[in-house]
């Protein structure tokens, strides 16, 4: 498998700034057509975008068996639909710890961000940072995460973690 | 990554000009999408808007708090120097409708006829949102005092951007009821403690459980303050002695059945926006809302389009943003297929799509 320089990229999102406005997931239906981030509404009544963080050990690429999982050179984690296609376990969305791979019923069983791979590799970054109107997305590098967080960052993200993984 | 937020995000640099002219109306956040992806494509791109900056009730309805400014200032300035999109800001575009009709009418000092935008530009797409207020349709809401979500909020943010015209609501010191639980319901009760009301209370007709803007949001106007009445219905808005200015709401309570008067100096009835298109029935909007066009987005009248909540209803950014890109797509379809005398080969099925935003009650 491909070596990323450094940790790699991601998507960080600030849900201390971010208003669930539904742009990100808009726009990121416009380009795929189904998209791969989508808005979840929370028992509280608060509209979150669900988006995949490319996790450094990704539970995804280990439940899947077919190797259809793979880290880009920029460290986001691709799906490779060839070697995905007719698989219907769906291990991978039922693995994901964050809710951010998605089943659906069109072409290959399931769907997930990847950074936006044809935009990236001519020089664009993901759309969502782009269009969110509040700067509350971000194209990060993974090492610089740590300077993104907030105060009210951490305590909104324990929010929207707390509605992906009620306790029981 | 640019602090912006970048309505041209399809490409770094425009494609070479096509020679194709389109005109917006409406500089909120469908226009600007659409904007943004015609700009991108190579088109030359007119932006109208009656308000003095473009943005839309992103600029003018929103608090900025919510939204930073200087994003989609940024987000525009790209627009105008890198993608050549001209914006005429203070410019209403209308036929026969009359003047100062809805909020924001005061500042444009140009006005244009459809007819012209037409006649000068290979397609149009109008883009105007849903500014008229909805009213509670009771007794007493002419009175002094009295203003709809938009009434209250726009001042506020207009103040910045001309003096002359417009004024912020007085609430300093007073009290401020507020009607209604969507987010520009919310917007007004936490503009109203900002701008120093001495009590702020929030009337909706059911629970906080069932707040379009989530019981999250209640919860953090309680917090800063703000008082929370909720299953109470307004039957009557009562003036004090001069007759002229409010007094107090008059509201049935529904977890007692009782009437029962609540004191006022400003109530603000936040309770949704309606469509304002320019010429609704000459554009046959209602057909374009039922889908019966032939063309996604394509008004009754050739090479007008329309997006964002003028065709939909109030809705959401997003929702307005993937209406304006969807347009913007349709309208090059048109005209590419057009160029070669193939329009009938459109694939309607192809392009529809579960209509984004019907008329919700979001807010
Ligand atoms: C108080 C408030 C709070 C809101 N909060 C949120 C929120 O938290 N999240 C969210 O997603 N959405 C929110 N919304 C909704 C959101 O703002 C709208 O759905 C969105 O802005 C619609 O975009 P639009 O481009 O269709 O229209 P608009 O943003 O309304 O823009 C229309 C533009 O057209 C111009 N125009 C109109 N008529 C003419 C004419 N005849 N000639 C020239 N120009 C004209 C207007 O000046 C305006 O600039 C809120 C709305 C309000 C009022
Ligand atoms: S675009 Fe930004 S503000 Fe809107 S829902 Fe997505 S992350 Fe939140
Ligand atoms: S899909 Fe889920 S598990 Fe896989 S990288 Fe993204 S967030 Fe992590």
């Amino acid at each position: 498998m491909s070596e990323c320089h450094g940790r790699g990229k991601t998507l960080h999102i600030d849900y201390s700034k971010c208003i669930g406005c539904e742009t990100c997931e808009a726009v990121c239906g416009f380009l795929y057509d189904t998209p791969r981030i989508a808005m979840a509404r929370t028992g509280d009544g608060q509209m979150i975008p669900i988006y995949c963080q490319h996790c450094e050990h990704a539970h995804c690429m280990k439940v899947c068996n077919r190797g259809a999982l793979m880290r880009d050179r920029d460290g986001a984690v691709v799906l490779q639909p060839m070697l995905c296609r007719g698989c219907e376990t769906r291990n991978c969305v039922i693995a994901c710890p964050y809710a951010a791979f998605f089943a659906t019923d069109r072409g290959v069983a399931v769907r997930k961000c990847d950074l936006c791979a044809g935009r990236r590799a001519v020089g664009l970054g993901p759309a969502c940072a782009e269009m969110c109107p509040c700067g509350a997305i971000r194209f990060a590098d993974r090492d610089e995460l740590d300077e993104l967080e907030t105060e009210a960052s951490r305590e909104a993200r324990d929010r929207v973690l707390a509605h992906i993984r009620p306790k029981k | 990554m640019s602090n912006a937020m970048n309505f041209a995000f399809m490409r770094e640099e425009p494609a070479p000009p096509n020679g194709r002219r389109v005109a917006i109306i409406g500089a909120g956040p469908s226009g600007l999408a659409a904007a943004g992806y015609l700009g991108c494509l190579g088109y030359q791109v007119e932006v109208y808007d009656k308000l003095p900056k473009p943005g839309g009730l992103m600029l003018f309805g929103i608090p900025g708090h919510r939204i930073p400014a200087d994003r989609i200032q940024r987000g525009v300035f790209t627009l105008s120097r890198k993608f050549g999109v001209n914006f005429h800001n203070k410019t209403k575009i209308c036929c026969s409708a009359p003047l100062h009709e809805e909020e924001g009418d005061h500042f444009s000092c140009d006005i244009r006829g459809l007819g012209e935008l037409v006649e000068e530009h290979d397609a149009v797409i109008i883009c105007s949102g849903a500014w008229k207020s909805r009213k509670l349709g009771i007794p007493g809401e002419q009175l002094k005092g009295v203003y709809s979500g938009l009434e209250f909020l726009f001042p506020i943010r207009a103040v910045k951007y001309a003096t002359s015209n417009v004024s912020v609501p007085p609430v300093e010191g007073r009290t401020v009821v507020v009607v209604g639980a969507g987010h520009s319901a919310m917007d007004v009760a936490h503009s109203a403690k900002a701008l120093g009301a001495k009590r702020v209370v929030m009337v909706y007709r059911r629970t906080k459980k069932e707040a379009p803007a989530g019981s999250y949001e209640v919860d953090r106007l309680i917090d800063v303050g703000c008082e929370w009445l909720e299953r109470r219905t307004p039957l009557r808005i009562v003036a004090d002695e001069t007759g002229q200015h409010v007094a107090a709401l008059e509201m049935a309570d529904g977890n007692t059945g009782e009437t029962e008067v609540l004191p006022a100096d400003v109530i603000v009835t936040s309770i949704g926006e309606i469509p304002t298109p320019p010429f609704q029935k000459e554009l046959g909007l209602e057909n374009v809302r039922k889908g019966e066009v032939r063309w996604l987005h394509m008004t009754s009248i050739e090479n007008v389009f329309v997006a964002g909540d003028v065709l939909t209803g109030p809705s959401k950014i997003g929702k307005a943003v993937y209406s304006g890109l969807r347009a913007a797509r349709s309208l090059t379809n048109w005209l590419d297929l057009k160029a070669q005398h193939r329009e009938n080969e459109y694939n309607y099925d192809a392009d529809v799509i579960t209509r984004p935003g019907a008329p919700s009650e979001q807010r």
